[in-house]
């Protein structure tokens, strides 16, 4: 499978009466945007607002972070079985809108969405500092049920980010890249001395309110399968997530996958980049045993040398992590995993759950538990009324200087375990 | 906190829902729960069907605490 990405850079937005790319700058009609918003029957209002890299500001709570794109050329169109029907995406020409992203705020689960300075030590810690986010603070209906208003939001942010993609279809790409893929049997003939190598992307699916959806489908409900490596790159995978703000995947991160990317890059190099392997992590054993099983199975059947396994989340996760290792590794199959750590305030804990011999080549995104303070900023969007009881935040966070004591836990992508992050060691 | 209170001399049975967790934390006597959201009740259940179900828990914790075993063990039924 081949896709054209084309890259339009964008320098800065403005809100205005027409929405517009011009010479790289957006427009945005709040008008229009709201009115696209608000078709949804469970949400009352919606605000917009405008950070920018440098800004004294703060997001907060932030639930997801989305890059517009729009489906040029080829089947299907951007976050298929979501906003657009169900067809195969990731073949054709897509263009993204750089430098900036849609993210949605709002206060749903309260105590586990993150936030994002865009100035100051946490703006270090977070990779969407560096953009210009255009951000939604959506409002639901009266007496709506949390996982509704998680709903209404989700889709709102697609949308949102859709309509901007829109505006970008007739434009000439800044940049261009192609990648491309071969099938199996086609690949083994490219690149008959090169290692097979895949990637197994585990999925956040505990439920309640901690989901992600592939093609729409739920990932609780899945069993392990393969996409072509440019499909998440249509909007394929989802997030529909209210989990630790660190280490959860945004619809961003699953757009613009690290490991897809330099797997790509790798391929027909140094490596033969066989496919994308989706699996879940669900909260019965029953559905760790099975979803290992398959990837394994799945790893097995493709005659794969070696497997890069990337982990969201933390927690119970870190046993489908060990599992998919072990019975990956079990194979005959090399295994690189990558995860972050929760080893404490000292960094002297445990740092995963679970543990394996056979997990001996380990990535870490960092600890989540490191506490740093971030200096009270002049503006926030959105409110900073759950901001004690954002995860990895206390009582104590907010001290009486208006600064805020918190475990990094907080940032939104700070520990990014697919290795979206500014984090990195010496 | 298992591995602590057997420490004193106590036995401990581990009723936890991700068992591999529980053997490479070193429990002896393990016992499945149904699942992390909800370890010792199921909610799709009625309250008479729940009820059996906790107790079916209770009495299997209580028959695995009475139990020798010679290592970790986990009493699938």
């Amino acid at each position: 499978m081949k896709l054209e990405m084309g890259y339009i850079h964008i320098s800065d937005i403005e809100f205005s009466s027409e929405s517009k790319i011009e010479n790289g700058k957006l427009y945005v009609s709040t008008d229009a945007l709201k009115a696209l918003v608000l078709e949804d029957e469970k949400l009352k209002d919606v605000s917009f607002d405008i950070a920018r890299p440098g800004e004294s500001v703060r997001i907060t709570p932030v639930k997801d972070v989305i890059e517009p794109r729009v489906k040029v050329e080829g089947k299907g169109g951007v976050f298929p079985g979501i906003i657009s029907k169900v067809d195969t995406v990731g073949s054709g020409k897509t263009y993204a809108l750089k430098g900036m992203a849609v993210v949605t705020a709002g206060k749903i689960v309260g105590f586990q969405e993150g936030v994002i300075d865009m100035t100051g030590p946490g703006a270090d810690y977070t990779p969407f500092s560096k953009l210009i986010n255009l951000v939604m603070v959506c409002e639901p209906v009266d007496e709506i049920e949390p996982h509704e208003y998680e709903k209404a939001v989700r889709i709102a942010g697609f949308k949102a980010a859709a309509y901007i993609g829109e505006l970008a279809k007739s434009l000439t790409p800044d940049e261009t890249k192609v990648y491309e893929t071969e099938t199996i049997k086609e690949g083994m003939a490219k690149y008959p001395d090169l290692p097979r190598v895949a990637y197994v992307h585990m999925l956040q699916s505990q439920g309640l309110l901690h989901d992600t959806y592939v093609y729409g489908v739920d990932a609780k409900q899945i069993l392990p399968t393969m996409l072509n490596p440019t499909e998440c790159m249509d909007g394929a995978i989802v997030s529909g997530n209210c989990v630790s703000a660190c280490d959860k995947n945004p619809t961003y991160v699953h757009q613009n996958n690290p490991v897809v990317h330099d797997l790509l890059e790798e391929h027909g190099k140094t490596i033969n980049f066989v496919c994308h392997i989706v699996t879940n992590e669900n909260v019965y054993l029953a559905d760790k045993q099975r979803s290992s099983d398959w990837t394994a199975k799945l790893c097995k059947m493709l005659d794969l040398d070696g497997v890069i396994v990337s982990q969201e989340g933390f927690g119970n996760p870190d046993t489908d992590l060990i599992m998919n290792c072990k019975k990956i590794e079990a194979e005959g199959i090399k295994t690189v995993i990558i995860t972050d750590e929760y080893a404490g305030r000292d960094g002297k804990s445990q740092s995963l759950a679970d543990a394996d011999a056979a997990a001996d080549a380990v990535v870490t995104a960092g600890n989540a538990n490191q506490v740093v303070v971030l200096p009270k900023l002049d503006k926030v969007i959105g409110t900073l009324d759950y901001i004690t009881k954002i995860a990895g935040a206390s009582e104590n966070t907010l001290r009486e200087d208006g600064s805020l004591e918190v475990e990094i836990q907080v940032i939104t992508g700070a520990t990014n375990e697919v290795g979206f992050t500014t984090l990195s060691a010496r | 906190m298992v591995k602590e209170i057997e420490r004193a001399g106590l036995p401990v049975v581990h009723i936890c829902t991700v068992t591999p967790i529980s053997m490479t934390v070193g429990a002896n006597r393990i016992v499945p729960a149904i699942a992390i959201p909800h370890p010792l009740g199921n909610p799709a259940l009625n309250h008479e069907e729940e009820k059996k179900l906790r107790r079916k828990l209770v009495e299997k914790a209580l028959r695995a605490l009475t139990t020798e075993v010679e290592d970790q063990t986990i009493f699938e039924d």
